[in-house]
């Protein structure tokens, strides 16, 4: 069982993670979000909102979402080089937390660089939850 | 009116970018979730999720905000995967059943950087997502 991310304080960093957007997962994703767009692209690309969900799987994958979590904000900036299939590395970290009326809100910074070292996403996301939420699904 | 040339294509203030549009039903929602492995009860629990506050299972902001990035690459081609950047706010939530419309407009075309207000909102007009996302024209 993994542990929540209501369980964790401002500053902790999740362990880097090194990760691959496979061609069939990308497919998944583009299937799922029924981009139209992509596809008219030339080349084997993908839309920078794949990048951020699989970074944002990563990160679940540490640390389970609070029951009644809520996306409240997302910052992004991305400059996407990589092919698919390349070998990426996620780095994430809790960069605020404060609670107040029974929530807590929590900024979550995500960076995605390649294996050599270039960052090709940062942003951060902000949730919040119950103060009393557990891990859920 | 946005202009193509044959290398640089130039905005100006006030283009309206094509909007968006996609109807929201369980079954794309339990696709995404797939998908992002978020798993989140208040996605895919009916029963759970009418307990809470949204009375039923909602979409994952990100996925709404899949269709702002759709609406960005249509309009900004691979300037919006090589130097995009964006910051929004979800404001309301999205339902099975919900017709989501995502639209945005140039507000400012400065320093090799043109930026748009967008949105993303429900068939009843409810504001779902508000922001800002914009490119770097090299």
């Amino acid at each position: 069982m993994t542990a929540s991310l209501a369980d964790l304080p401002k500053g902790h960093e999740f362990a880097e993670t090194r990760f691959k957007l496979t061609p069939e997962w990308v497919a998944e994703y583009v299937g799922a979000v029924e981009d139209e767009a992509i596809g008219a692209l030339p080349g084997r690309t993908y839309p920078p909102l794949a990048l951020a969900a699989c970074s944002v799987r990563v990160l679940l994958e540490q640390a389970g979402l609070p029951e009644g979590a809520i996306h409240v904000g997302q910052e992004l900036n991305f400059s996407l080089g990589s092919e698919i299939g390349a070998e990426l590395v996620a780095r994430t970290r809790i960069a605020s937390r404060g609670d107040r009326q029974g929530w807590t809100l929590m900024g979550i910074d995500l960076n995605v660089a390649t294996d050599s070292g270039e960052e090709i996403m940062s942003g951060r996301a902000t949730i919040t939850f119950p103060i009393s939420g557990e891990a859920g699904g | 009116m946005s202009h193509r040339t044959e290398q640089v294509q130039t905005y100006e203030e006030n283009d309206l970018l094509s909007a968006v549009t996609k109807t929201i039903t369980q079954q794309k929602i339990s696709r995404y979730a797939d998908a992002s492995g978020d798993h989140n009860r208040l996605h895919l629990d009916p029963a759970f999720a009418s307990t809470t506050q949204f009375g039923g299972t909602i979409a994952h902001g990100m996925l709404i905000l899949a269709y702002v990035s759709e609406m960005m690459t249509a309009f900004f081609d691979e300037a919006w995967l090589t130097d995009g950047r964006l910051k929004v706010r979800f404001r309301g939530a999205a339902r099975p059943g919900d017709i989501v419309t995502a639209s945005g407009r140039v507000v400012r075309v400065e320093g090799g950087k043109t930026t748009c207000e967008v949105e993303c909102r429900n068939q009843a007009g409810d504001l779902l997502i508000s922001g800002e996302a914009g490119v770097a024209i090299r």
